[in-house]
């Protein structure tokens, strides 16, 4: 990878590269800047963090999304393990159904859905907010956990369950001890994207929150409608950390699962012990 | 068999629909035996095994494993463990976590099971990469894992479903010695299911033939060989120069009157009670075909044309355009003289001859 030798294409990625980070640096930059017009660098504070974290208005729309966000998660990889494990014994017509149920979640505008159910809901007299949001991140986060989760089962050799039953394992111990278990970085994997899509949605909370609920995207929505301040940049940073950090969490906790059996766990336990 | 019954299956037929996988097997499996199933792919062999480890039911008939019915429990009730063609090794468990798995279901205690665990894996070899995920090791570690893993347990039978189908020759001649000498170590009975007649034969004390879905014959392998009950056992097992004729009758000791299509009456031996007057095979095998220069005017009955020689290390393989009998087969060290397009006359002693009934004609 020489730019040298490949000049335009080394010109591109710079222009590239130039455009994602030296937005994100300007606004990491602008949180500790005490000038307001962020314009000119006036010093550096602390203050603008304060100032957000203060903000109730910010503090219960970050109660509000975490709340939808786990929410949704956990509805979505119920509804994405189960299908998947149904998935693999069905016959193939109802697997090719399934499977574009799935994609068609992923494909269709977030509008048509959150419009829809806005209608759905209003018909139906189901109250919207927090869990009017729940049911509308799940329609697509439990496709997207769904593929991540059915990528890793198809990985497995469907003998390993028979393998258990011969180990000794009942039907509910084998399912413990190995889809389960092989499962779960898929698991983690898909609840972290889930998290995430949840966390930082617009459109879909938008329609279904009413007035009762409002997510950190749509209270940040709301401030710059007004105004911009500095304060923006501040929550735009510690959400950007927030975020990192999971990341880092969920693949540390993958490899974890990945080498760490609970056995190994006992065994070092025994070592240590004796 | 002598010695006390490990396996035996009573009747058992086991239906798909209407496909019909296994049908009326009786079988006997004595403790302590390397027992093989042989047959083409679609036989039934892989169905019966699966039946003896419970991962089927059997449509009809009873199962017993060491004494023991064991038609209605399910897998993990069966004191049976299985070595499976893909090996189902757990990807997200380590080879010790592998070996282990059963011993922990069974609630053993902590230090006898690491020191079984710790047995099986120096049996199996493997003394080092305790902690190597499955990935991380090759095809023949992999499948002495999965040997490994299912050996600990001590099972009353170990169920193996061609085992060494996923290695290449060499590492599969080499596990085939392995594995029977582990046999002898451990004496546990073991049921091998194979297509591959040769494996079956070089590690086995007897050997089932199936094809669809009925037992052909069991017996030694030398029996199953040399003696054939039907034709298509004697087809599918090593090489078979097939001659067509008709029973004439009982001969002195034990010996059949065959009258061959084109080459007369000889006798032959075979099984009992074949009846005067039926279509009959009569197998010579390729060791026991005899060639001669041919010296006389050419056209005898017997008289054949080398089609190619092939060698085979230590003897020759010599294809034979036998005229109106078809293509025939001779395999022998005396054979290494005779070359392509040399003329020849077959011969064979009359107690190498088998004879078996000709499959029906549909």
């Amino acid at each position: 990878m020489s730019l040298r030798r490949h000049p335009v294409a080394g010109a591109l990625a710079l222009v590239v590269v130039g455009f994602l980070w030296i937005p994100i640096l300007a606004v990491a930059v602008n949180s500790i800047n005490q000038s307001s017009l962020m314009v000119s660098w006036g010093g550096a504070t602390v203050h603008w963090y304060s100032l957000a974290l203060h903000d109730p208005n910010v503090r219960t729309g970050l109660t509000t999304t975490i709340e939808i966000a786990l929410g949704s998660t956990l509805v979505s990889l119920v509804i994405a393990v189960s299908g998947a494990l149904w998935w693999r014994r069905a016959p193939a017509r109802a697997r090719a159904v399934y499977d574009a149920m799935v994609y068609a979640r992923i494909i269709l505008p977030e509008v048509v859905f959150a419009t829809a159910l806005f209608f759905l809901f209003l018909k139906a007299r189901f109250p919207l907010g927090i869990l009017a949001i729940i049911v509308g991140h799940s329609v697509w986060n439990s496709a997207y956990a769904a593929v991540i989760i059915q990528a890793r089962l198809v990985g497995l050799d469907p003998a390993i369950e028979e393998a258990a039953a011969d180990l000794g394992a009942t039907p509910w111990r084998a399912f413990r001890r190995v889809t389960f278990a092989a499962l779960l970085p898929a698991i983690i994997a898909g609840g972290l994207l889930t998290f995430t899509f949840s966390f930082d949605d617009v459109v879909t909370s938008y329609f279904l929150g009413g007035n009762s609920a409002t997510p950190l995207p749509l209270v940040l929505f709301g401030m710059i409608r007004f105004r911009i301040t500095p304060e923006i940049n501040a929550i735009g940073v510690m959400v950007m950390l927030f975020t990192v950090t999971l990341m880092g969490v969920a693949v540390a906790a993958s490899t974890l699962v990945g080498s760490v059996g609970r056995g190994r766990r006992d065994a070092l336990a025994e070592f240590y012990g004796q | 068999m002598n010695g006390e019954s490990s396996v035996r299956l009573s009747g058992v037929e086991k239906r798909f629909g209407d496909l019909v996988a296994v049908r009326s097997v009786d079988l006997d499996i004595a403790a302590g035996e390397f027992f093989s199933v042989i047959g083409p792919s679609g036989c039934g062999k892989t169905t019966t095994l699966r039946l003896i480890a419970g991962f089927e039911r059997p449509t009809q008939g009873m199962i017993e494993i060491a004494g023991r019915e064991v038609t209605g429990l399910p897998p993990y009730r069966r004191p049976v463990n299985t070595v499976f063609q893909s090996y189902a090794l757990f990807p997200h468990l380590d080879v010790f976590e592998n070996v282990a798995f059963g011993l922990r279901e069974a609630r053993v205690r902590r230090a006898e099971l690491r020191r079984r665990v710790a047995e099986a894996i120096s049996l199996a070899q493997l003394d080092g990469r305790e902690r190597a995920k499955p990935r991380q090791l090759s095809g023949g570690q992999q499948q002495r894992v999965a040997l490994a893993r299912a050996l600990v347990n001590r099972p009353e039978v170990l169920l193996l479903d061609e085992p060494l189908g996923a290695l290449d020759l060499k590492l599969r001649k080499e596990m085939q010695v392995q594995l029977k000498d582990l046999q002898r170590e451990v004496g546990v009975t073991f049921v091998y299911v194979t297509h591959d007649q040769e494996e079956a034969f070089s590690m086995s004390d007897r050997v089932a033939v199936m094809d669809h879905g009925l037992l052909e014959q069991v017996g030694r392998p030398e029996d199953v060989y040399r003696r054939p009950a039907t034709p298509f056992v004697a087809s599918f097992v090593g090489l078979a120069n097939r001659l067509a004729g008709r029973l004439v009758g009982a001969a002195p000791g034990e010996r059949y009157e065959v009258d061959l299509d084109h080459l007369g009456r000889r006798s032959a031996h075979g099984p009992p009670g074949l009846a005067a007057g039926a279509a009959v095979t009569v197998v010579v095998r390729p060791e026991d075909l005899r060639l001669a220069p041919a010296t006389g005017p050419q056209g005898g009955p017997a008289a054949a044309t080398v089609i190619d020689v092939a060698f085979l290390g230590a003897h020759r393989m010599v294809r034979l355009d036998a005229g109106a009998l078809g293509q025939l087969v001779a395999i022998g060290q005396g054979q290494s003289t005779v070359v392509p397009d040399d003329k020849v006359v077959l011969s064979w002693a009359d107690d190498d001859a088998w004879v078996v009934a000709a499959a029906a004609q549909p």
